[in-house]
Protein backbone atom coordinates (compact mmCIF):
# COMPACT_ATOMS: atom_id res chain seq x y z
CA UNK A 1 0.00 0.00 0.00
CA UNK A 2 1.44 3.72 -1.00
CA UNK A 3 2.53 5.99 1.76
CA UNK A 4 0.95 9.13 2.29
CA UNK A 5 1.64 11.67 -0.89
CA UNK A 6 2.98 14.10 1.59
CA UNK A 7 5.03 11.75 3.69
CA UNK A 8 6.63 10.70 0.41
CA UNK A 9 7.61 14.21 -1.04
CA UNK A 10 10.16 14.97 0.84
CA UNK A 11 12.03 11.80 -0.26
CA UNK A 12 11.22 12.48 -3.60
CA UNK A 13 12.53 16.12 -3.35
CA UNK A 14 15.57 15.19 -1.65
CA UNK A 15 16.69 13.76 -5.24
CA UNK A 16 15.09 15.56 -7.74
CA UNK A 17 16.79 18.88 -5.76
CA UNK A 18 19.84 17.76 -6.79
CA UNK A 19 18.33 17.40 -10.63
CA UNK A 20 17.14 13.53 -10.40
CA UNK A 21 15.03 13.24 -13.14
CA UNK A 22 11.91 11.27 -11.77
CA UNK A 23 10.00 8.62 -13.97
CA UNK A 24 6.69 8.62 -12.80
CA UNK A 25 4.76 6.32 -15.18
CA UNK A 26 6.25 3.08 -17.35
CA UNK A 27 6.21 5.74 -20.62
CA UNK A 28 8.77 7.72 -18.76
CA UNK A 29 11.13 5.28 -18.12
CA UNK A 30 11.14 3.81 -21.73
CA UNK A 31 11.52 7.38 -22.99
CA UNK A 32 14.44 7.73 -20.62
CA UNK A 33 16.03 4.03 -21.41
CA UNK A 34 15.14 5.12 -25.40
CA UNK A 35 18.05 7.36 -25.03
CA UNK A 36 21.19 5.29 -25.44
CA UNK A 37 24.00 5.99 -26.05
CA UNK A 38 26.26 7.39 -23.68
CA UNK A 39 25.74 6.74 -19.86
CA UNK A 40 22.59 6.75 -17.57
CA UNK A 41 21.45 6.14 -14.14
CA UNK A 42 18.56 4.72 -12.68
CA UNK A 43 18.02 5.29 -8.47
CA UNK A 44 15.23 2.82 -7.17
CA UNK A 45 14.17 5.24 -4.20
CA UNK A 46 12.38 3.79 -1.49
CA UNK A 47 10.59 4.66 2.03
CA UNK A 48 11.05 1.62 3.60
CA UNK A 49 14.49 0.47 5.08
CA UNK A 50 17.93 1.09 6.70
CA UNK A 51 19.03 2.03 3.70
CA UNK A 52 17.56 4.63 1.37
CA UNK A 53 18.23 7.44 4.36
CA UNK A 54 21.92 7.16 3.55
CA UNK A 55 20.98 6.36 -0.36
CA UNK A 56 19.63 9.55 -1.34
CA UNK A 57 22.54 12.24 0.49
CA UNK A 58 24.95 9.30 -0.88
CA UNK A 59 23.63 9.78 -4.39
CA UNK A 60 23.55 13.67 -3.62
CA UNK A 61 27.39 13.31 -3.05
CA UNK A 62 28.32 11.62 -5.72
CA UNK A 63 27.15 13.64 -7.94
CA UNK A 64 28.78 16.63 -6.91
CA UNK A 65 31.55 14.42 -8.81
CA UNK A 66 33.51 15.60 -11.91
CA UNK A 67 32.81 12.31 -13.87
CA UNK A 68 29.30 11.25 -13.34
CA UNK A 69 26.44 9.78 -15.67
CA UNK A 70 25.25 12.28 -18.60
CA UNK A 71 21.17 10.92 -17.85
CA UNK A 72 20.27 10.31 -14.11
CA UNK A 73 16.48 9.44 -13.53
CA UNK A 74 15.01 7.45 -10.32
CA UNK A 75 11.89 5.62 -9.91
CA UNK A 76 9.93 5.38 -6.62
CA UNK A 77 9.68 1.71 -5.07
CA UNK A 78 6.00 1.35 -3.50
CA UNK A 79 4.51 4.51 -5.09
CA UNK A 80 5.20 4.65 -8.72
CA UNK A 81 4.74 0.74 -8.89
CA UNK A 82 4.30 0.91 -12.87
CA UNK A 83 7.53 2.62 -13.37
CA UNK A 84 9.28 0.56 -11.05
CA UNK A 85 8.46 -2.49 -13.04
CA UNK A 86 9.57 -1.48 -15.69
CA UNK A 87 12.59 -0.10 -14.77
CA UNK A 88 13.78 -3.25 -13.42
CA UNK A 89 12.93 -4.82 -16.61
CA UNK A 90 16.04 -3.36 -18.24
CA UNK A 91 17.94 -4.84 -15.40
CA UNK A 92 15.90 -7.76 -15.22
CA UNK A 93 18.65 -10.69 -14.25
CA UNK A 94 18.92 -8.63 -11.21
CA UNK A 95 16.87 -9.92 -8.04
CA UNK A 96 15.05 -6.63 -7.20
CA UNK A 97 15.52 -5.09 -4.31
CA UNK A 98 15.29 -1.39 -3.14
CA UNK A 99 16.66 1.64 -3.09
CA UNK A 100 19.30 0.37 -5.73
CA UNK A 101 21.25 1.83 -7.99
CA UNK A 102 22.01 0.38 -11.75
CA UNK A 103 24.23 2.09 -14.26
CA UNK A 104 23.74 1.98 -17.75
CA UNK A 105 26.16 2.54 -20.62
CA UNK A 106 25.06 2.59 -24.04
CA UNK A 107 21.70 1.28 -22.70
CA UNK A 108 23.81 -1.91 -21.16
CA UNK A 109 23.44 -2.16 -17.48
CA UNK A 110 27.39 -2.14 -16.84
CA UNK A 111 27.27 -1.69 -12.58
CA UNK A 112 24.04 -2.57 -10.38
CA UNK A 113 24.07 -1.37 -6.25
CA UNK A 114 21.66 -3.81 -4.28
CA UNK A 115 19.83 -2.77 -1.03
CA UNK A 116 22.62 -4.93 0.88
CA UNK A 117 25.94 -2.84 -0.54
CA UNK A 118 24.10 0.38 1.25
CA UNK A 119 22.24 -0.98 4.45
CA UNK A 120 24.78 -0.22 6.87
CA UNK A 121 26.84 2.39 4.79
CA UNK A 122 27.29 6.09 5.23
CA UNK A 123 26.53 8.53 2.31
CA UNK A 124 29.95 9.16 2.24
CA UNK A 125 31.10 5.71 1.76
CA UNK A 126 28.52 5.20 -0.71
CA UNK A 127 29.23 8.19 -2.66
CA UNK A 128 32.85 7.07 -2.47
CA UNK A 129 31.64 3.49 -4.21
CA UNK A 130 29.83 5.61 -6.69
CA UNK A 131 32.31 7.67 -7.70
CA UNK A 132 34.77 4.77 -8.89
CA UNK A 133 32.52 3.34 -10.46
CA UNK A 134 31.55 6.70 -12.71
CA UNK A 135 35.08 7.26 -13.04
CA UNK A 136 35.64 4.01 -14.33
CA UNK A 137 32.63 3.75 -16.61
CA UNK A 138 31.62 7.31 -17.61
CA UNK B 1 17.91 11.86 20.59
CA UNK B 2 18.88 8.35 20.50
CA UNK B 3 17.45 4.74 19.32
CA UNK B 4 13.75 5.11 18.38
CA UNK B 5 12.99 1.84 18.47
CA UNK B 6 14.87 -1.01 20.36
CA UNK B 7 11.81 -3.05 20.33
CA UNK B 8 13.70 -5.20 17.40
CA UNK B 9 17.15 -6.60 17.15
CA UNK B 10 19.55 -4.63 15.73
CA UNK B 11 19.81 -6.40 12.53
CA UNK B 12 16.44 -5.29 11.85
CA UNK B 13 15.92 -4.09 8.29
CA UNK B 14 19.62 -5.49 7.02
CA UNK B 15 20.17 -8.13 4.67
CA UNK B 16 21.92 -10.99 6.85
CA UNK B 17 23.59 -14.66 6.19
CA UNK B 18 22.19 -17.33 8.53
CA UNK B 19 24.23 -19.86 7.97
CA UNK B 20 22.64 -23.49 9.73
CA UNK B 21 24.92 -26.02 11.80
CA UNK B 22 23.04 -28.60 8.40
CA UNK B 23 23.35 -28.27 4.91
CA UNK B 24 21.03 -24.95 4.54
CA UNK B 25 22.16 -21.31 4.39
CA UNK B 26 19.84 -18.78 4.40
CA UNK B 27 19.98 -14.99 2.77
CA UNK B 28 17.26 -12.33 3.55
CA UNK B 29 16.45 -9.17 5.48
CA UNK B 30 16.31 -9.73 9.60
CA UNK B 31 12.81 -8.57 10.49
CA UNK B 32 13.96 -9.42 14.38
CA UNK B 33 15.93 -11.94 15.76
CA UNK B 34 15.69 -13.32 20.01
CA UNK B 35 16.43 -16.21 22.02
CA UNK B 36 14.56 -18.71 19.92
CA UNK B 37 15.11 -17.71 16.52
CA UNK B 38 16.07 -15.61 13.72
CA UNK B 39 12.95 -14.15 12.13
CA UNK B 40 13.86 -13.07 7.79
CA UNK B 41 11.46 -11.53 5.13
CA UNK B 42 11.89 -11.84 1.84
CA UNK B 43 14.32 -14.55 2.26
CA UNK B 44 15.79 -17.67 -0.39
CA UNK B 45 17.61 -20.65 1.11
CA UNK B 46 20.60 -23.00 -0.30
CA UNK B 47 21.39 -26.49 0.34
CA UNK B 48 24.91 -27.04 0.46
CA UNK B 49 26.11 -28.66 -2.87
CA UNK B 50 22.62 -27.92 -5.04
CA UNK B 51 23.58 -27.63 -8.41
CA UNK B 52 27.07 -27.95 -8.17
CA UNK B 53 26.94 -24.84 -5.59
CA UNK B 54 28.87 -24.71 -1.99
CA UNK B 55 27.64 -22.70 0.80
CA UNK B 56 30.13 -20.25 -0.06
CA UNK B 57 29.65 -19.83 -3.30
CA UNK B 58 26.36 -19.32 -3.51
CA UNK B 59 27.10 -16.80 -0.86
CA UNK B 60 29.64 -15.34 -2.89
CA UNK B 61 27.44 -15.03 -5.10
CA UNK B 62 24.17 -13.60 -3.19
CA UNK B 63 26.35 -10.89 -2.04
CA UNK B 64 26.83 -9.72 -6.08
CA UNK B 65 23.55 -9.95 -7.10
CA UNK B 66 21.09 -10.08 -4.23
CA UNK B 67 18.32 -13.15 -4.37
CA UNK B 68 15.48 -14.02 -5.62
CA UNK B 69 12.92 -14.80 -2.78
CA UNK B 70 11.50 -17.72 -1.86
CA UNK B 71 9.83 -17.42 1.50
CA UNK B 72 7.77 -14.30 2.51
CA UNK B 73 8.41 -14.97 6.38
CA UNK B 74 10.87 -17.59 7.77
CA UNK B 75 11.32 -18.56 10.99
CA UNK B 76 14.84 -19.88 11.70
CA UNK B 77 15.11 -22.11 15.08
CA UNK B 78 18.24 -20.39 16.54
CA UNK B 79 19.57 -23.57 18.10
CA UNK B 80 20.06 -24.44 14.53
CA UNK B 81 21.76 -21.62 13.41
CA UNK B 82 25.61 -21.42 13.46
CA UNK B 83 26.36 -17.83 12.17
CA UNK B 84 24.35 -14.34 11.31
CA UNK B 85 26.65 -12.10 9.34
CA UNK B 86 25.45 -8.95 7.32
CA UNK B 87 25.24 -10.27 3.60
CA UNK B 88 26.81 -5.84 3.08
CA UNK B 89 30.10 -7.07 4.61
CA UNK B 90 30.70 -10.32 2.02
CA UNK B 91 29.37 -7.79 -0.92
CA UNK B 92 32.24 -5.19 0.27
CA UNK B 93 34.99 -8.41 0.89
CA UNK B 94 34.07 -9.74 -2.55
CA UNK B 95 34.49 -6.00 -3.85
CA UNK B 96 37.32 -5.80 -2.06
CA UNK B 97 39.05 -8.81 -3.09
CA UNK B 98 38.99 -11.30 -0.07
CA UNK B 99 35.94 -13.02 0.31
CA UNK B 100 35.03 -13.64 3.83
CA UNK B 101 34.21 -16.64 5.06
CA UNK B 102 30.31 -16.12 5.59
CA UNK B 103 29.84 -19.97 6.11
CA UNK B 104 31.27 -21.42 8.70
CA UNK B 105 30.47 -23.98 11.37
CA UNK B 106 31.24 -22.00 14.60
CA UNK B 107 28.71 -20.69 16.46
CA UNK B 108 29.07 -17.00 15.42
CA UNK B 109 26.41 -14.76 15.81
CA UNK B 110 27.21 -10.96 15.21
CA UNK B 111 23.65 -9.58 17.25
CA UNK B 112 22.86 -9.51 21.04
CA UNK B 113 19.01 -10.36 21.03
CA UNK B 114 16.61 -7.48 21.82
CA UNK B 115 16.25 -5.75 25.19
CA UNK B 116 13.37 -6.52 27.12
CA UNK B 117 10.05 -3.78 26.65
CA UNK B 118 9.86 -1.43 30.05
CA UNK B 119 7.19 -2.71 32.17
CA UNK B 120 4.15 -0.17 32.01
CA UNK B 121 0.37 -0.68 32.97
CA UNK B 122 -1.50 1.34 30.14
CA UNK B 123 -5.18 2.61 30.03
CA UNK B 124 -6.11 1.00 26.62
CA UNK B 125 -7.25 4.61 25.95
CA UNK B 126 -4.03 6.11 26.01
CA UNK B 127 -2.28 7.69 23.46
CA UNK B 128 0.85 7.76 24.32
CA UNK B 129 2.34 6.39 27.85
CA UNK B 130 5.64 7.78 29.43
CA UNK B 131 7.72 5.12 32.21
CA UNK B 132 8.32 6.75 35.31
CA UNK B 133 12.23 7.54 33.76
CA UNK B 134 11.00 9.38 31.18
CA UNK B 135 9.10 11.67 33.18
CA UNK B 136 11.42 12.35 35.31
CA UNK B 137 14.14 12.96 32.77
CA UNK B 138 11.52 15.32 30.69
CA UNK B 139 10.52 17.26 34.00
CA UNK B 140 14.90 17.53 34.62
CA UNK B 141 15.25 18.75 31.40
CA UNK B 142 12.30 21.29 31.09
CA UNK B 143 13.85 22.74 34.51
CA UNK B 144 15.58 25.26 31.66
CA UNK B 145 12.90 26.23 29.56
CA UNK B 146 10.31 28.65 29.98
CA UNK B 147 7.35 28.63 32.53
CA UNK B 148 4.28 26.99 30.56
CA UNK B 149 6.60 24.86 27.94
CA UNK B 150 5.90 20.84 27.46
CA UNK B 151 6.52 17.72 25.59
CA UNK B 152 5.56 18.00 22.11
CA UNK B 153 6.11 14.48 20.62
CA UNK B 154 5.10 14.37 16.74
CA UNK B 155 5.77 12.81 13.44
CA UNK B 156 7.55 14.11 10.01
CA UNK B 157 7.92 12.40 7.20
CA UNK B 158 11.38 11.63 6.61
CA UNK B 159 14.03 8.81 7.59
CA UNK B 160 14.87 5.48 5.79
CA UNK B 161 11.40 3.86 7.24
CA UNK B 162 9.90 6.65 6.05
CA UNK B 163 8.46 8.29 9.42
CA UNK B 164 10.54 9.96 11.86
CA UNK B 165 9.22 11.07 16.04
CA UNK B 166 10.25 14.38 16.70
CA UNK B 167 10.69 15.09 20.16
CA UNK B 168 10.71 19.12 21.20
CA UNK B 169 9.78 21.58 23.93
CA UNK B 170 7.15 23.60 23.44
CA UNK B 171 3.99 25.87 24.39
CA UNK B 172 0.53 24.47 23.64
CA UNK B 173 -0.79 25.36 20.33
CA UNK B 174 -4.45 25.28 19.50
CA UNK B 175 -6.24 21.97 18.22
CA UNK B 176 -2.97 20.68 20.03
CA UNK B 177 -4.37 17.18 22.05
CA UNK B 178 -2.68 17.56 25.59
CA UNK B 179 -1.63 14.99 28.12
CA UNK B 180 -1.24 16.19 31.38
CA UNK B 181 1.62 14.64 33.91
CA UNK B 182 2.94 15.56 36.97
CA UNK B 183 4.92 18.97 36.39
CA UNK B 184 4.05 18.84 32.70
CA UNK B 185 2.27 18.30 30.16
CA UNK B 186 2.78 16.33 26.49
CA UNK B 187 1.23 17.93 23.38
CA UNK B 188 0.98 16.45 20.36
CA UNK B 189 -0.94 17.49 16.79
CA UNK B 190 -3.73 15.79 15.90
CA UNK B 191 -2.58 14.11 12.51
CA UNK B 192 0.72 12.82 14.89
CA UNK B 193 -1.72 10.60 16.99
CA UNK B 194 -2.81 8.63 14.10
CA UNK B 195 0.67 7.33 13.96
CA UNK B 196 2.00 7.88 18.08
CA UNK B 197 -1.55 5.87 19.45
CA UNK B 198 0.07 3.14 21.68
CA UNK B 199 3.71 4.03 22.07
CA UNK B 200 5.77 3.83 25.00
CA UNK B 201 8.41 5.89 25.79
CA UNK B 202 10.75 5.28 28.11
CA UNK B 203 14.59 6.70 28.87
CA UNK B 204 17.02 4.39 29.47
CA UNK B 205 20.58 6.10 31.62
CA UNK B 206 24.05 4.45 32.16
CA UNK B 207 26.56 3.59 29.83
CA UNK B 208 24.85 1.43 28.11
CA UNK B 209 22.04 3.71 28.06
CA UNK B 210 19.95 4.98 24.94
CA UNK B 211 18.23 8.35 26.29
CA UNK B 212 14.92 8.22 24.94
CA UNK B 213 13.36 5.56 23.23
CA UNK B 214 10.44 4.60 21.99
CA UNK B 215 8.31 1.28 21.78
CA UNK B 216 5.69 1.23 19.08
CA UNK B 217 3.73 -2.17 19.17
CA UNK B 218 1.93 -0.18 15.40
CA UNK B 219 5.15 -0.30 13.46
CA UNK B 220 5.42 -2.87 11.03
CA UNK B 221 9.07 -1.79 9.93
CA UNK B 222 11.59 -0.12 11.99
CA UNK B 223 15.19 0.13 10.83
CA UNK B 224 18.41 -0.11 12.33
CA UNK B 225 19.41 3.06 11.51
CA UNK B 226 17.56 3.87 14.80
CA UNK B 227 15.33 6.80 14.19
CA UNK B 228 12.76 6.30 12.00
CA UNK B 229 9.44 3.61 11.18
CA UNK B 230 6.60 2.52 9.47
CA UNK B 231 3.23 1.46 10.15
Amino acid sequence: MPYPEQMVEPMRAELTSAGVKELRSGADVDAFMADKPGTSMIIVNSVCGCAAGGARPGVKLALRHAKKPQRIATVFAGQDTEAVQKARGYFADVPPSSPSIAIFKDGELVHFVPRHAIEGRGPEQIAQDLTKVFDEVC
Amino acid sequence: MGTFHNDKSELHGITVVVDTKGAKVFVGRCDDMDDASVILLDADEHEDGKGGKSKQQYVERAAKFGVWKKHERLVIPRAEVASVHRLGEVFQAVHGGTVANAVQPAAKVIAEPKPAAPPVTKDANTIVTLTPNAQVEVKRLLGDEKPGAGLRLSVKGGGCSGLVYKLEFDAKKDGDVEIPYAGFSLFMDKKSTIYLRGITLDHQKGLQGKGFVFHNPNASNTCGCGESFSV
